[in-house]
This record gives C-alpha cells, structure tokens and sequence, in this order.
C-alpha cells in the first residue's frame, strides 16, 4: 500500500529507535559515502581564550600593556591595552603546531587535529553565539545539530538515544540549544547530567514491573493491536514497544562508569567533563550517533577578569580530551567519529576594562576571532588552518564560520548541507540556513 | 537553498542577433543586465548570498566568500563563467539546476571578455522605489473573498451541506467516491474528541445510540459547543499561534510569569463565549484603545512576547494572517511582495508600545503595596550601607594588627616579634586557615610559608602589613575615582562600556582574600554584632526589627496583567540596513502591508503607536486574508490538514488551496455570520464529508495517496493534552474546577493538560514526547510521532502507574464478570468482540496483579491513544 505524505513523515522522522531505519548509514540513504558515523561536540562554553590556547601570538607577548596599534575591536565590552599570555606555548608532535602549556595533553595528540585558527560569529554575546554553533541562527526556534543529524541518519542502536547531551546542570540558554524545534520531537537530545543515578538518564526508563509480567503485556498488547481493522500505525506501534521494552535493560549500562578500571576513570579525571566525556566514549562504542559535552553549567570559561582561571579550567578539560582521543583511536573509532572541541567564541587580546570586572587581568568576548579543534572522521591531523592577525584579534587569513564548520561536518557525514532539509511552514529549513561552504583544505 | 524555485531562466525575448549592440554599455543593457536581473539579482543584491553583491563592476571585481566573480577581460578565469557553465565543482548558478541558455552564457563571456562594463545608471542605482508587479497583486490569496456558487454534483443524495458540494464535485471530477459514513459510536467518539479533547462517557453513547430523532447528531453538537470543555479544547489551539508560555526564556535563570494563566484563560473562555474573532483578534492587539477592561487580558498575546527582536511581527503576521512578513527584516521578500520597509513599519508599532502591568486590584490596595514593599525595601538598604560602613571600619582597625596576627597564625611567639595581646580569636582562625591554603592567588604570602627560623618573619610579616594596609586604601581610592567616571550610574550598559580603572591583578586577589566578602577580615550581618555595643549596637536591633516589621507589612502582590501600552513618546522608525541596526536607511512610517493597501499605498496610522489602526487593518472584511486564514486552520484543527496545509503561510511558498472556492465560501460564511466561530463549526460538523468513516481504499489511496480530496476520514493520533486528559477521565479523577496559575504535569495534578505549566526554557517531559510544539514561535501544526520514548512513557511513567490505579478503584463496584465490558465502553466506546473477551479473560485469570496489568494494556492500546 502506498505511503500518505503523514505516513511517509512518520517513518522518516522517527529516527531515534526508528522503525524501519535500522542502519541509513549503510549508505542508500546519504548523499555520498560517509567518512564519519559519529559526532561528539566538546563544548567549553564560555568562551576560551585563543591566545591562552591554541594561537600563539608573539607580538602579543611583546606590546603587553602597550595599547593595540590598531585599535580594539568592538566587542560587549570596553577593552584596554594589549594583554600577552601568561601561558608559555611549545611545539608538539610531527606537525609542531604550537600549544599552550595549560593543554600539554592535548598538545601531545595534536597531530590528530586540525586547529582553525580563523573563526568568527556574528556578535560577542554568549547567547546568539550559542544558538548559531547549535541550531545554525543566532535565535531559537530552529533545530540543533545532533537533532539535524538524528533526522537525517535515523539512528545505529536503536534501543538508545541518538543525540544526548551532558552537562552537570545546564549551560547558559539551556534546553533550546538541543532542541528539534519543528522537526519531530523523537530527534531531540536526551539531556542527562552527568552526575545523575543511571536509572534516571532516560525520561521513564526504569522499569516498573517485572521483566515478565511487561513480557506478558506486550504480547498481549499485540494481539489487541493487531485485531484493529485499517490501522496503518500497528506495526510501528508493535516495534517501538519492543525498542522501549529492549531499552530499560541496556541502556543505563552504557552510562554506569563503574564498569570502567580505575586507571581508565583516572586518566580521564574524576571531574565532572572527565566523567563526561568517559560517557562519551561509551555512548559512541554503542552506537549513539552525537554525544554533546558542556564543559559545566552555565558558563565557565566565560573569564572577564582573570585569565589566569584559564588554568585551573584547562587543567579538568585537556586530560579528558587527551584520553578521550587516545581511546577512541585505540578502539579504531576515531576514523568514523568526528571530535569538535571549542566554545562560542574566543576572547579579545586586549584587557578588560569596563565596570563589570573588579581585576583587570582578563579578556572579553571575542567574536571577531578564535580556535576550534577538531580531530577524527577524515579531518586533516596536524594541520593548522587559517590565521588571526598580529594580536589573535581578528580572522584576517580563510576566515571560517560556524555554518563553513557545520557544512564540513556534515559533509563527512555523508550529508550535502544543502540537502538536508526540512519543510516547515512553506519554506525548506537547514542547518546551515542559507550559508556555508564546506572546507576541503582541512579533509584528509 | 529555499530560493531556487523561482529562479528559473527565461528565455531572452529577443534573438541575440536581433540587437546590433553598438556600445559597451548598450550591450550590457541589453544582454547582460537582463539576464543578472532574471537569475542572480534577487539573491545577489541587497542580500548578498554567499558574500557576493552584483551590484557594479566592481562588487563583481571585489567578489564574495569563493572570491572575485570575474577577472576582466578573461572569461575563462571568471567565476561567474564557471558557475553559470556549471563547470565548477560545487557554484553551478542559478541554484536550482536550470542552466541559462546558451546565447545567455555566450553574453555573459563576452562581456567579460569585453571588460565587463558595467555602466552608471543613477536612477537605477539610486532608485529604492519598491515596485509591486501586477502578477503579485493578483495572487490568489489578495483577491477579495467572494462568496462562490456551490458546484453542480452528480451523486445529489450525498451532501448534507453546502460544503459537502464542493468537497464531491471534486471527488467526481477525479473518479473517487466518498467513503461510507462513520458508525455512530465512531462519529460520537470523533466529534466529542474534536470539540472537547475527551471521549464520550458510555452514558453518553447509550444516550446517542438510544435517539431516534433526525438531529440527534447536531444536539451532541450543540450540547458539545456549549460545554466549557471546548474552549479548553479550542482555546489550545490557539495558544499553539500565540506561543503560549508560563515563563520567559531566560539564559541563565528560571523566569515565571506568575500571571500569564490570565491570557490563557481569556482566549479559553472567548473561544467558549463565541467571541466574533474579528473582536478576538483586536483585543489581542490593541485591548488597551478599546474601552473594555474585560478585553484587555487579550493583550498578553504580546506582553508574553519572548522578546526577540522579530517576534512581535513574525506572531502577528504569520498568526493572522499567514504572511511570512519578517522574512524581509534584512532584504525585500524574496517570492512575496512584501518590501523591508512594510516589516519597519510593523516593527515601529510595536517598538512604539511597550511592555506594561496592569493591576487588577483596586487602586489603594495597589497604592499600599507599592508604598509598604518601597518602605520594605529602603530600610533593607539602609541596613546594609550601615552594615558594609561598620564592616570597613572594623577591617581597617584589624588590618593594622596583621603583623601579629600573621605571626600568631604561624605559630611564632613573642621572639619572632608578636604581640599576642587583645588578638581576636575568630580572626586568629580565618588568618590559620588562610595561610595554610594550598594556593594563593597573589605571590605575597609565598616568602613566610617558604620561610625557616631566623629568616627574618618580623620583617616579612610587617611588609605585608604594609602591603595590607596600602590595597586597602589604594581600593577605596580606585573605587572612588571609578565612581566619578561612571557619574555614579551603576547601569549595566554604563558599565560594560567604561573605562575603568583597577588594582593590579596581585593587589586585587590580595584585597579579595582579606576584605571582600568572606575575606579575613570581613565581617558582615550577624557576624558582626558581637564587635559593636552601645548606641551601634542598639541602632542595629532595631533596624534588624523594623526591617522585619515592614517586610511582613508587605501584602502579597496583587493579581496583573502582562501586556501592552503604546510609549509616550513616540519615535519614528527606521529600516535597518540589511537588517542591521547600525545602518539606518529610510525612515517606516507605522502603516499597513503594501499590498493589502488600496493602490499599494499604505496610508500611515496616526493614533500613538498605530496598533489599533493595525488590528482593523487585519480585522477587517475587506482583508482578504484574515477570514481565510481562520476558517482554513478551524478545517486544519478538524479534519488535520488544512486546505491550504501551510496553514501560516498563505505566500508563493506556501501550498495552494485544494479547494478554493471551499475556501472562499466558508470564508465569505465566517464573516456573514458576524464572525462566529461556533457557526464555523456547525457548517463542519454538520457536513457529509466530517461524518463520513475512514476506510481504506486501495484504488483511491494511489489516485490521492495524501486524502487531500478527501475520500476519507483522516485518522488522528491524540495529542499530548487529549492523552493525558483521557486516561484522567476515564479513570475519573480528572479535575475541572477552574485551574488559575498553572503547575507542574506531575502525578499529583489532575487539572486538564493545558492548565499544566508551559516552559520556554524546558518543556515538560511529557509535552515533549508527545510533540507538544516548541512555545518559543508560532505554531501552526503538531506532528504525531510513535517512537519508543512514547512507549516507555506508557510502562512506566508514574502518570499511567497511577491512573491505572485509579481505574481499579473505580471499577471496584463493578461486578467482576462486567469489568472487562465496562472497561471497553469507558476508554473505547463498544463493547468487547468475544475474541478480545477471551484474551481479556484469560490474562485477568492469572490473579489479582494481573487486572492492574490488563487495564495499562488497554490504555496503550492503538485504539486508546487514536480517534477514528
């Protein structure tokens, strides 16, 4: 029997523990051969600072304190004179991309990334910032990037979540960042914090009867369903029951880390981005197509007005992003997962002087100019791309913005950005709206 | 990607040979610019697609994201050539596969080859006028509405109503024939659902099944209209327009609005008082200039606004009128004739109003709350500036004791130089625990910890006093001179924009850790009192007491409005630029859309910020659009999908109306009956076509595989609010008295569904899961997914844990041997088929659990949770 137009969006659309699309990414249904089958976000909202991190600036360290030759660029707030970095950068690996000290770890895998040293937003504010990295417009009501991806791959184990975010509490805006706005509400991120008991992780999930007895009301509930005449939503009903059924007993292992060793729990910290992206690795092994990390709630790296809390930051997230990619390379996952590190935007060179700061040691939002890493999935390991100018204030060398990043994402997704679409009242949406090119020169 | 449908290349007009092209810039106007016109300009000027602006030579020259355009004189090397040959890998131009003609490309490279001349052309270039083309105008949607003859039928025995007329001739022009109608169970199921989110009790359908009357269908109608569960029904609906929420979007806190259940129940209760919606959809615009306090709860449509900046004007255009107006905020629209400047002149309206309370108590009592809550509140102040001057007192008396208490704390004695005399012990304490930390954020203290016996720790120990003592007086210094620069503003926008002076960094840390709060030596409320005696002692009490006296004299607040007042003063609006706000164009006056306006010309609103001029703009007969778009999504909420399905978008992209004169008559209907919505749904529900059942047909599902024709009844998934509100029902505990301000959807709230508290910022779990839609933006349509999350919900959720024990309680006095009956007519209408009996039966026989067990089955049963 032919499909209706509801019919057919039905099936499309349900793709955490879609009927009927066990495994799209077998290939038929992308629009060309897929290099990566996962995606893990590593978000450090806030806004790192670029120049503390992965953009040395030498003529930064030489004009410290002298005010910038050519001026400062507008951000939120008033800024000052040229502040260097107190970090020290080294060469690291075969590449000797240059690293600051405080992600000496993750300087030591550097040659799995590509380090864009040229990104930019539209505004210096956290929360546009935030929505454009997430949902692709600098507003709410469009759906996120895992969302995007769940409704265009259907997911690889059904019987867990195909987009799930962690994050102790929630980052600044919150649940609209991983949000599936029009798109069927299947495609939505599971958040789970990542302090919380396993059985708690998913709305529902922990069972309230005897796995015998829902056996038993299972099939009965068959039997009824299929005496209905004309019902062509019977046999999706009958498989998400057994999905839902299948769920309650895998999927809170997934996330119980006591399953881990010791040493494996250590490497990555006992902290709560470690716990994190420990889970992340775990959800990638059992197929979850996109695990988002925030670093903590609401905005951590967000440093006004000393940077020298960069450190204490760095010191929890550069052992966990080292381990996770010496795991996932370990276990030959790297190849089809694709790793973004990164947060909102950077932070200027220069000082922070308005009335909102009490010490003048910090930076403000950088929109103009900042770093993203990311590793695995067919990106170029060891490369730098792209340049800020002289200070680490503006992209001036193959600027690159969130949509170019997404466009590339996806593209080793095996998705044509352009395609990706969803109607939704009259007009065809994306998630890179009308924008993004993908980035070849950073494709292995 | 969603401008490529009406790019689309026309053939020149002429042949290329048919123009000699004397000049370079003839030949440009006559070859080139025509074709630049028809495919590349509307992506490709003002709004720049992909960076590229074609709007001279040198914009060309200048190039966007992929680079220069052109390279003149070299074809060859020119992007542009590239792109429109689609001979580059990923620019094949115009977007939407239809590659120009080939005299079109030869043009193009001859030109270029040519150098690209690109001549002046003032009054075009200069020229902004916004030109509305004829075919525009005369688009479907912007004709009058006309009341249109009901269309001959073959098969007369069918319709019941005019509207099943045009529904047939349809049918019959496509070989189809109506389904048979609905059982009467199914129909009284059906239509009690429609107009009330809830099943029919069994009494209900005895009732129904028992009258023999010609019209005992239309008395369920008029009996179902009447009930207040329609509105509560209906009125959801519209809230899903209005972006219905019961707090605001904050980024980093939770924000109720503690009175927004107020807008929530006045359209509840407008939809069940009948309200003529042209009144509805004024009061929601513009209550405040129409003399009825009664209506101004309506304007909580906008004081709920989440505040985006496009928001006011996406909600009034799309809700009302189902153009997609804030489409053009940074560039003309693209596909309809809707210029930027019509979205300015909206977006000045509402610029021009501004959020307002409105009490809804009487004035004194209103009076006694400001004037207590103010008393309250000054004399908090006042407590805490005498506390903060008594803290810094106190910190620079104990600062000039630090040498001591550094010693003291280092565990040196009277030989190392300490005065051990009169030293307080709390102190004593903070200055050893704070020694001891592992790390400090200054390098001050480093030399004593790292310091052995006879290192000199008097000396080190009375430099940092020093030191102490000099950040003290250097902050307050600092402090004071910020405080001359700001001019003692402490507004946040002041402050993010200051210069300001500071501590260095070391120094800052230092200060921090001994005087700012929780510092060494900071003492603040209570911790304090034992340092202060006599007069300051006494002051303190008795601040301590008044305070406490006026905080409870304070009256709990009074009950509000959020909505909306026009600013008293007034400013004129500007287009922003490429929807940027710091490019300035034109000014906007406040006014009508361009094409909606007689001649297409707008004639400016004068009356304040112009929102009622507005709302009788839209609430007008002669509006083509607002009638029907109503009546379009009143047949959307009734049959699932509207006659046009895009139900807010009535422009060139959205879909055409698979019945038009449908739509016109029921249009020209809804304003001949004075507006009325319950007439609306009289004409529906009496018709042939909403009675009829939904069996499948094969034939007919390949001839209208979407029912757009509608052959049959659409079958429905209930949505979240019916869900829930069902298994509450059947199970008898749902709750009707009124609702007020809404709470969370928890186990222990039996009030219907869309009493529940609605969140911007996080839906609850189990709105979410049944596609409630997200309350950020207008909604126009729910989907209907069936996915496992759904399911765990059904197994475990504590709602269904408790509902199901509910339903055992109430079925406690049914005889046993009547329970499985009585269970089937409570949730399903009927009764049981012998086989269900007997698989009912023998699962109840397995012992007591197993009829708890029995009843979850049946109310995660298909036939539960979907209306035929």
């Amino acid at each position: 029997m032919l499909k209706t137009r509801r019919e057919m969006l039905q099936t499309m659309s349900a793709g955490f523990g879609a009927v009927g699309m066990a495994d799209v990414l077998s290939g038929a249904t992308t629009h060309f051969p897929p290099k990566a089958k996962h995606f893990i976000f590593l978000f450090l909202n806030g806004g790192p600072s670029q120049v503390d991190t992965f953009d040395p600036k030498p003529m930064l360290q030489k004009m410290h304190g002298k005010p910038s030759p050519s001026g400062n660029l507008k951000t939120e707030r008033k800024t000052g004179t040229l502040l260097g970095s107190p970090f020290k950068f080294q060469k690291y690996g075969k590449s000797g991309i240059e690293v600051s000290e405080i992600f000496a770890k993750t300087g030591a895998c550097i040659d799995e990334f590509a380090v864009i040293r040229s990104m930019h937003v539209e505004r210096p504010n956290h929360e546009p910032s935030l929505f454009t990295w997430n949902c692709g417009v600098p507003l709410p009501g469009r759906p996120s990037f895992g969302s995007w991806l769940s409704y265009g791959l259907g997911s690889i184990n059904k019987n867990l979540p195909g987009f799930v975010v962690m994050c102790p509490g929630i980052p600044t805006v919150g649940p609209q960042l991983w949000t599936s706005a029009f798109l069927p509400a299947a495609h939505q991120g599971v958040h789970i914090k990542n302090d919380e008991k396993t059985d708690q992780l998913i709305p529902y999930i922990a069972p309230q009867r005897s796995a015998e007895t829902q056996r038993r009301q299972i099939d009965l509930l068959a039997k009824l369903n299929h005496m209905r005449p004309d019902d062509p939503e019977i046999n999706n009903s009958i498989e998400s029951m057994e999905v839902a059924y299948r769920m309650q007993s895998e999927a809170p292992q997934v996330f119980d880390l006591a399953k881990e060793t010791e040493a494996t729990r250590a490497k990555y910290g006992n902290t709560n981005f470690g716990r994190g992206c420990l889970m992340a690795r775990r959800m990638i092994e059992k197929g979850v197509r996109t695990v988002q990390i925030y670093f903590g709630n609401f905005q951590p790296w967000d440093n006004h007005d000393d940077i020298m809390r960069h450190k204490v930051l760095a010191a929890e997230a550069d052992p966990a992003i080292a381990a996770l990619i010496e795991d996932l390379k370990q276990r030959g996952l790297l190849d089809e997962t694709v790793v973004l590190v990164g947060g909102e935007f950077g932070r200027t060179p220069s000082v922070e002087v308005s009335g909102l700061v009490n010490v003048q040691n910090g930076r403000d939002h950088n929109n103009h100019g900042f770093s993203m890493l990311v590793a695995g999935g067919g990106f170029k390991g060891g490369t730098v791309y792209g340049a800020t100018d002289e200070f680490g204030f503006k992209a001036v060398e193959k600027p690159v913005h969130p949509h170019d990043l997404q466009a590339t994402i996806l593209n080793q997704m095996g998705i044509d950005h352009t395609k990706l679409t969803y109607r939704y009242s009259g007009r065809d949406f994306r998630l890179t709206d009308v924008e993004g090119t993908v980035i070849r020169d950073i494709l292995a | 990607m969603f401008m490529m449908r009406i790019l689309r290349p026309l053939a020149l007009l002429c042949a290329a040979s048919a123009w000699g092209a004397d000049s370079p810039a003839e030949f440009f106007e006559l070859k080139v610019r025509p074709v630049l016109a028809k495919n590349c300009f509307s992506c490709h000027t003002q709004s720049k697609m992909g960076g590229l602006e074609m709007a001279s030579r040198e914009s060309l020259l200048k190039g966007g994201k992929s680079g220069a355009a052109i390279v003149s004189g070299k074809p060859e090397e020119s992007l542009l050539m590239k792109a429109v040959s689609f001979e580059h890998e990923r620019l094949k131009m115009p977007p939407n596969g239809a590659k120009l003609a080939d005299e079109e490309i030869a043009s193009l490279r001859e030109w270029i080859k040519n150098g690209a001349v690109w001549p002046d052309a003032p009054s075009a270039a200069k020229s902004k006028e916004y030109v509305l083309r004829p075919e525009q105008k005369a688009y479907w949607a912007f004709q009058p509405v006309k009341m249109p003859q009901p269309p001959v039928v073959k098969k007369v025995a069918w319709p019941k109503t005019p509207v099943d007329r045009f529904i047939l001739a349809k049918l019959e022009q496509n070989g189809i024939t109506p389904n048979a109608p609905a059982s009467p169970t199914a129909l009284l199921r059906r239509v009690t659902y429609d107009l009330t989110g809830l099943p029919p009790t069994p009494q209900e359908t005895d009732a129904f099944l028992a009258d023999p009357s010609a019209d005992a269908y239309r008395k369920v109608v008029d009996r179902l209209l009447a009930s207040k569960r329609y509105g509560e029904r209906w009125g959801r609906f519209w809230l899903d327009i209005a972006r219905y929420s019961d707090d605001k979007l904050n980024s980093t806190m939770e924000e109720p609005a503690p009175n927004a259940f107020r807008y929530r129940d006045w359209v509840v209760d407008s939809f069940n008082a009948d309200m003529p919606y042209d009144t509805f959809v004024k009061a929601q615009l513009a209550a405040d200039h129409m003399n009825d306090p009664k209506l101004l709860p309506a304007l909580g449509m906008y004081g709920l606004s989440p505040e985006f900046q496009d928001d006011r004007v996406d909600v009034t255009t799309r809700g009302f009128l189902a153009l997609t107006v804030a489409c053009a905020q940074c560039h003309d629209h693209k596909f309809d004739p809707i210029p930027t400047k019509d979205y300015y002149s909206l977006l000045g309206i509402f610029n021009n109003s501004q959020y307002k309370e409105y009490p809804l108590a009487a004035k004194d009592v209103v009076s006694t709350y400001e004037v207590k809550k103010k008393r309250a509140d000054d004399e908090e102040k006042s407590m805490k500036d005498f506390l903060q001057r008594q803290g810094d007192e106190l910190a620079f008396v104990l600062a000039h004791r630090t040498k001591d208490y550094l010693l003291a704390a280092f565990g040196r004695g009277p030989k190392d130089g300490l005065d051990p005399t009169g030293l307080d012990s709390e102190t004593l304490e903070r200055w050893r625990k704070y020694v001891k930390r592992k790390e400090h954020d200054h390098p001050y203290l480093a030399k004593m910890v790292a310091a052995k016996d006879g290192d000199g720790l008097e000396k080190l120990a009375q430099e940092f006093e020093s030191l102490a003592l000099t950040v003290n007086r250097e902050k307050k210094e600092i402090d004071e001179k910020n405080n001359i620069t700001l001019g003692g503003s402490q507004k946040r926008g002041d402050l993010s924009q200051a210069n300001l002076a500071s501590l260095e960094r070391d120094k800052y840390f230092l200060w921090r850790d001994l005087y700012g709060a929780g510092g060494v030596m900071f003492y603040g409320d209570k911790k304090i009192d034992r340092f202060l005696s006599g007069e300051w002692k006494r002051h303190l009490d008795m601040m301590r007491a008044n305070l406490e006296t006026d905080k409870k004299a304070v009256p709990e607040k009074f009950p509000f409005l959020h909505a909306l007042a026009d600013k008293e003063k007034l400013n004129k609006q500007k287009i922003h630029v490429r929807g940027n706000a710091g490019t300035l164009g034109d000014e906007a006056p406040a006014g009508f859309l361009t094409v909606l306006c007689d001649d297409n010309q707008p004639k400016p609103f004068s009356k304040g910020s112009g929102r009622l001029e507005l709302a009788e703009s839209i609430a007008s007969k002669q509006n083509p659009l607002t009638a029907r778009v109503m009546v379009n999504r009143l047949w959307q909420w009734h049959f699932g999908d509207g006659i046009v399905r895009t139900t807010s978008n009535f422009g060139v992209l959205g879909e055409k109306p698979s019945h038009p004169e449908l739509l016109d008559y029921l249009a020209a209907k809804f304003m001949e009956s004075g507006w009325s919505m319950k007439a609306m749904h009289r004409e529906i529900l009496l018709s042939a076509v909403y009675q009829q059942g939904n069996a499948e047909n094969p034939v007919f599902a390949v001839k209208d595989p979407d029912n757009r024709l509608l052959w049959k009844f659409n079958r429905k998934r209930l949505d979240a609010e019916a869900l829930r509100d069902s298994m509450l029902y059947v199970a008898g505990t749902l709750d009707e008295a009124p609702a007020g301000q809404a709470k969370p959807i928890d186990e222990t709230n039996h009030k219907r569904t869309l009493y529940g508290y609605i969140s911007r910022k996080k839906l609850d779990n189990l709105l979410t899961l049944f596609d409630f839609p997200n309350p950020n933006q207008t909604s126009e349509q729910r989907v209907a997914t069936n996915v496992p999350l759904q399911r765990l919900f059904l197994l475990n959720s504590p709602i269904m844990l408790n509902v199901v024990k509910e339903m055992v309680k109430r079925l406690e006095a049914t005889p046993e041997h009547r329970r499985i009956e009585e269970t089937y007519r409570l949730l399903f209408s009927r009764a049981p088929k012998p086989a269900e009996r007997q698989l009912g039966d023998s699962y109840v026989a397995r012992g007591a659990d197993a009829w708890p067990e029995y009843l979850q089955v049946l109310l995660s049963s298909n036939e539960f949770l979907h209306v035929n």
